[in-house]
């Protein structure tokens, strides 16, 4: 499955880093907000 | 990300959510956040900081770059049906311009809002005149909107 737009975002579930805890992030929590999901290439980066 | 971290409350107020997704894992989230982030960002990230080491959401979204096994700087609207209405992918050395996605994001709203009976020109912002399409407006666009008009 590949992301267009017009169509649901796939799903997704993994680890993540909040406000000093760690903690799983599962995109369909999201449900009944904007979500604005951001990619980069990597930490550390300088742009 | 400390760009988008910065204007944060911005988007809160327009009740969107941020999630980053990088390769790296958790723990250097955190250390990027501690030792760098921080420096620009009060209180550093305020958002969640994904973590993609296998680059499996990244294929999901079409943003991994085999090669390099990393992510390209994709930025994906996702509305409150989980439908993504917007992306915009970049490489590398570019980084994205937030001020477009926040004007994006409130066109989207805005035509959500009207639930679809409306719909934004070019450069449309808040505040200026939406299009309504239907046989009245063939045509006619010229009378409610012009190129000049975008700022």
């Amino acid at each position: 499955m590949s992301a267009r737009v017009g169509q649901k975002a796939p799903d997704f579930q993994a680890p993540a880093y909040y406000k000093g805890g760690f903690t799983t992030v599962k995109l369909s929590d999201y449900l009944g907000k904007w979500v604005l999901l951001c990619f980069y290439p990597g930490d550390f980066t300088f742009v | 990300m400390s760009a988008v971290a910065d204007k944060y409350a911005t988007l809160q107020e327009l009740g969107a959510e941020v999630l980053s997704v990088s390769v790296d894992s958790h723990f250097v989230h955190k250390m990027w956040n501690d030792h760098e982030l921080v420096k620009m960002v009060d209180g550093g990230i305020p958002f969640h900081m994904v973590s993609d080491q296998a680059g499996n959401v990244g294929r999901a979204f079409g943003v991994w770059d085999e090669a390099q096994g990393i992510e390209l700087r994709g930025r994906f609207i996702i509305d409150p049906d989980g439908v993504i209405q917007a992306m915009e992918v970049l490489t590398p050395p570019v980084g994205r311009k937030f001020g477009e996605t926040v004007r994006q994001l409130q066109a989207f709203q805005h035509v959500r809002a009207s639930k679809g009976t409306e719909a934004t020109p070019a450069g449309w912002e808040p505040g200026q005149p939406a299009l309504k399409p239907g046989p009245d407006l063939v045509g006619n666009v010229w009378k409610v909107w012009q190129p000049k008009m975008e700022r």
